[in-house]
Parts: C-alpha cells; sequence; structure tokens
C-alpha cells in the first residue's frame, strides 16, 4: 500500500469516527443528573423490602414463615409466639438483613397476604452497615415513608395523602394484572 | 514454589517475568496472568483464577430448587437470566414439566436481549482495551434501553430471577412487545454506526487481523465453544444442534468465519448481533399477546432421583448444567459447565509467541466474564 493510501484511509477513519460523534452529540442524552432528578423506576422494580400495616395500624403479617422459607440467602429471622386471645400467632421478631439480602424477591413471591413488599427507595448508602440490619420498626417506617409498592397477590398499591391505601388504577397496574382488571368488553374488543 | 507459577530459568538473562493482573484494567475482571517477556514477545504464559470465587456449587447443594435459580443469576453477571435456562430446562424435563408456547417464546426474547446487552458490553470494552473510547459511551447508552425493558417486566436489570419452572414468573408489561420492537429499530440504525466504528476502522484491522490464530483442530481439541469455535470455523451452535424452547420456531443463521483470528472473533460477534435482532422481530410477531405465560408446576419441587444434563447457548458458548437429584427438595449436586470458563483455556496457546500489546487484543475477544468463570 502506498503512502498516499494509508494517509487517506486514516483520513477517512478519522472522518467517519468524527461524524459519529457528531451525530450523537445532538441525540437526547441517556443519563439524568441524579441528586436533582429522581429516575422514574417502573413499580415492579426492587430496589428495597417493606413490611405493610392495614390502615388502621395493625399487622397485615400472619407470620406464617413462608418467606423465611423462600429466602435463597436466608436473610429473614422471625420468630413469633401463639396469640393468647384468638387464633394466629404474634410477632415477637422480624429481622430482614438487607447487607446479605440479593433482592430476588422470592420473599414477596412467597408471601400469601402481600405483607411484605418491594418499594422503590434505592438510597440506602450508608456508613455503618450495622444500620442496614433491619428489625420490623425499620420495615414498617420504609412502607410508612412509601408512596408506592408491589407484590405480585395485590398488585401495586398505592398510599393517599390522607394515609388510606389503595389499590392503583389498572394502567399502572403490571404484566397480566392490567390484562385482569381490564373490564371485559375491552378484552373482547 | 508451586508448580503453578513460572520460574526463572537458570542461565537465561533475557527472560523477564511480568505479572499481568489481578487488577490490570484491561483483564476484564479478575484474571492474574504470569508472563514470561522476551523483549515484546511472550514465551511463556500461566493464567491464575479463582480470585472471584464465592463457591457457588457447594452453595446450591444447600439451596431448595426455587431457590438455586436466584443464584445461577450471579455467575454471568452481564447476561442476565440466560443463566437460570440449563437449570430450569434440567428440572423441568426431571418433572416433566409443560411449559405452554408463549412462555417459551417470552423465555427466548429474553434470552436474545441479554445477548445483544452481552455483547454491547462486549464491543465496548473491547474498543476500550484496543485504546477507543467512544464506543463504550455509546454500546453502554444502548444496553440501558434493553436493561429498562427488562426492568418494566421483570423488576430488575442485571440478575432479574425471572424464569421459573413451567414457564416465567410473571406476564410481561403490555408496553414489552412496542418497547422491544422501538428498541430493535434503533439497534438497527445503530449497529451501522457499529460497523463504520468497530469493523471497518483500520486501526483495528491493524490490531486484530492475523493476531492470535486459533485452528480449528485446536479449538476442537481444546473444548472451546461460542463465538470462539465458530471463529474458527466450526458451525457448531446448541440452538441448531439441540434446540430448546422457542429456537425451533425461528429462523436465523450460524455466522462462521475460516480465519480464526481475532478479527474473526469480532466479526463473528457483530454477526451474531445481526441474527438477534432477526430473531427479536420475529419473535415480536409470532408471540401472542395474552395467553398463559406459567404452566402447572407442582408446588414443591421434588425431582426423582436421578440426573439430566441441558446445555444452551449463551452469549460465550454452551452454558451446560448437571444437576443430580436424590428425590428430595435439595440437589444433590448441580455442576456448571462455564462457557467463558472453557474458552479461557486456550489462553496459553494464543498468547505464546504473540507480542505483549496484542495479548490484550487476543484477551478481549475471548470475552471471559469472571463471574462466571471463577463461580
Amino acid at each position: 500500500m502506498s503512502l498516499l493510501q494509508e494517509v487517506w484511509q486514516a483520513v477517512k477513519a478519522i472522518g467517519t469516527g468524527m461524524a459519529t460523534v457528531h451525530k450523537r452529540v445532538y441525540e437526547d442524552a441517556p443519563t439524568e443528573f441524579y441528586p436533582y432528578v429522581k429516575p422514574d423506576l417502573p413499580p415492579v422494580s426492587v430496589q428495597s423490602l417493606a413490611l405493610v400495616e392495614n390502615e388502621d395500624g395493625s399487622e397485615r403479617c400472619i407470620v406464617c414463615l413462608q418467606c423465611e422459607r423462600a429466602c435463597p440467602a436466608q436473610v429473614i429471622t422471625i420468630e413469633r409466639h401463639r396469640n393468647p386471645e384468638g387464633k394466629g400467632f404474634l410477632i415477637d421478631r422480624f429481622d430482614i438483613d438487607l447487607v446479605n439480602c440479593m433482592y430476588c424477591a422470592a420473599c414477596v413471591e412467597a408471601c400469601p397476604v402481600s405483607s411484605i413488599v418491594t418499594i422503590q427507595d434505592f438510597e440506602m448508602s450508608t456508613y455503618d452497615l450495622q444500620t442496614l440490619k433491619a428489625d420490623i420498626d425499620f420495615l414498617h417506617e420504609q412502607a410508612r415513608r412509601a408512596r408506592q409498592w408491589y407484590s405480585p397477590k395485590f398488585g401495586v398499591e398505592l398510599r393517599t395523602e390522607d394515609g388510606r391505601i389503595e389499590k392503583a388504577p389498572p394502567e399502572m397496574q403490571p404484566g397480566g394484572l392490567a390484562e385482569l382488571l381490564k373490564p371485559a368488553e375491552e378484552v373482547d374488543s | 514454589m508451586s508448580t503453578m507459577s513460572l520460574e526463572p530459568v537458570r542461565g537465561r538473562t533475557d527472560e523477564m517475568i511480568v505479572n499481568m493482573g489481578p487488577q490490570h484494567p484491561a483483564t476484564h475482571g479478575v484474571l492474574r496472568v504470569v508472563l514470561g517477556l522476551e523483549g515484546e514477545r511472550i514465551t511463556r504464559a500461566v493464567p491464575h483464577i479463582g480470585y472471584l470465587h464465592r463457591n457457588h456449587e457447594k452453595i446450591e447443594e444447600a439451596r431448595s430448587y426455587p431457590q438455586v435459580i436466584a443464584y445461577t443469576d450471579r455467575m454471568d453477571y452481564v447476561s442476565g437470566t440466560q443463566n437460570e435456562l440449563p437449570f430450569v430446562l434440567a428440572v423441568e424435563d426431571m418433572l416433566g414439566i409443560e411449559v405452554p408456547d408463549r412462555a417459551k417464546k417470552i423465555r427466548t426474547m429474553f434470552f436474545e436481549l441479554y445477548r445483544l446487552a452481552s455483547h454491547l458490553v462486549w464491543m465496548g470494552t473491547a474498543m476500550l482495551d484496543l485504546g477507543a473510547i467512544s464506543p463504550f459511551l455509546y454500546t453502554f447508552w444502548d444496553r440501558e434501553i434493553i436493561l429498562g425493558i427488562v426492568e418494566k417486566t421483570a423488576g430488575a436489570r442485571m440478575l432479574p430471577n425471572y424464569y421459573t419452572f413451567g414457564g416465567v414468573r410473571r406476564d410481561v408489561h403490555p408496553d414489552f412487545f412496542k418497547d422491544t420492537a422501538d428498541f430493535l429499530d434503533h439497534m438497527e440504525r445503530r449497529m451501522v454506526d457499529y460497523e463504520h466504528l468497530v469493523l471497518e476502522s483500520p486501526v483495528v484491522h491493524a490490531r486484530t487481523i492475523g493476531v492470535g490464530v486459533l485452528s480449528k483442530e485446536r479449538a476442537i481439541a481444546r473444548g472451546v465453544s461460542g463465538p470462539v469455535l465458530r471463529a474458527s470455523g466450526v458451525a457448531y451452535d446448541v440452538r441448531k444442534a439441540f434446540p430448546y424452547d422457542a429456537y425451533p420456531d425461528v429462523e436465523f443463521e450460524i455466522p462462521t468465519s475460516p480465519d480464526g483470528d481475532t478479527y474473526a472473533r469480532f466479526w463473528v460477534r457483530f454477526q451474531e448481533m445481526y441474527q438477534s435482532i432477526r430473531i427479536l422481530r420475529q419473535l415480536v410477531e409470532l408471540t401472542p399477546k395474552t395467553g398463559p405465560h406459567k404452566g402447572k408446576a407442582p408446588a414443591r419441587i421434588k425431582p426423582p432421583a436421578g440426573e439430566r444434563y441441558r446445555a444452551v447457548e449463551n452469549s460465550r458458548g454452551e452454558l451446560g448444567v448437571l444437576v443430580v437429584s436424590d428425590g428430595t427438595d435439595k440437589p444433590y449436586r448441580v455442576k456448571h459447565r462455564g462457557a467463558a470458563f472453557s474458552n479461557l483455556q486456550i489462553v496459553p496457546d494464543l498468547f505464546v509467541g504473540a507480542k505483549f500489546s496484542d495479548s490484550i487484543a487476543i484477551l478481549s475477544s475471548l470475552d471471559p466474564v469472571f463471574g462466571e468463570i471463577d463461580r
């Protein structure tokens, strides 16, 4: 290959490269200015876990230990005792070690009453790992702070301004649930 | 001294022993290679692995079958759900679970989306190793879109834990098919740019053509698979040889190249991306928009005593799993056959005789992922 050809090849390669870069300059950036702009996460996104209480403050969890059995990382520890008046069990201890949790949401799949849910709060960085060894108060507080959460049984639920819990409208529900909740005539058409 | 490390030869003063890695930025993780150098030429190479060992196979013996799926995700963290499939297929075979047709197609769509994501990461990092920075930024831009599509349905981006026995965990998001079709349009435009930046670049030609030639016989003898094997001229693909899920329903080709050099491995991965786009286009049309996403599976997974090997073609080659059951709810043994692990065996072959700077290009053309190699 002659020197002229080599020079021409180099110029052409630089030209194509610069043309591509130039094209991208005017496209919308895929990045977000994070601390100022919060990302819009889909409702199923698994960022953290929370333990939801009923509207009247009573416990939704029935202490069936399904989540403890389903957990692959074995980070859930539950202790319970039989309810002296009435039936069922009462919680003595409900700990999730969020440091070793791998956020697979197997516990959320297993929960029969949608008590343990996934929330979109991902800002959990801390200087001390011990603060992420969550006990029941921590998990309740996570749920009180959350505006919406997801569980496969109940779908997306919202917390309204006055503290009530209601089911999100069908267009917010992901996956097959949206199909289920649609009015019958819409599915037929 | 252990037999694994390189010892200086008595009386040879012209050979220098250099330790590359485990913290070297071009080793794609924590590979350590001890190199004997004679000037610029590599005379000996001994790779060391195991810096990311997490004892996957032993942990999986102590977990029930549904729990193991979450662990398989963590092997090849670049290609997400692809790792779950061989284990799920093996257990489905042992239990005789029927998978609905729609679930098979959804699984295949996720499989191919992750192949595109994985090849995009490879392209970016391989070009980074050759000294080009902007392709890395562009490929991660496109990968972000794929991960967004996956997150909308599965809830996580890299480790979604989405496949389950009998289908997938939850139905796809209503926008899934539209998002995928939009992404494929976008990706086809981008592929033209990548061809210009990578395959047609004279710098890439100079760095890769004729570098690290792997002959057909050597490739078969060393047991490599995937794009590395196909770049040496062997048309072996698990998707065609032992079809699984929805691959019998779609048309695609197996790109092969007779050259076996680093450029051939780049070229084959590029053609695979085109084939992935082609498969996804067909599946967007073929997959029913509504229907069952999960077949009937027993509540307690207890396969009968016996063993089963299933393999899939993931982004790096044949990813297999041997599941041995003793009839309880925990596997007796889970053995993973890692594609990247087997492909790494040719590193001493390819490195010896190459120049030191070429070793970086050769290593990036093998596309190792150390989560899977060290397991």
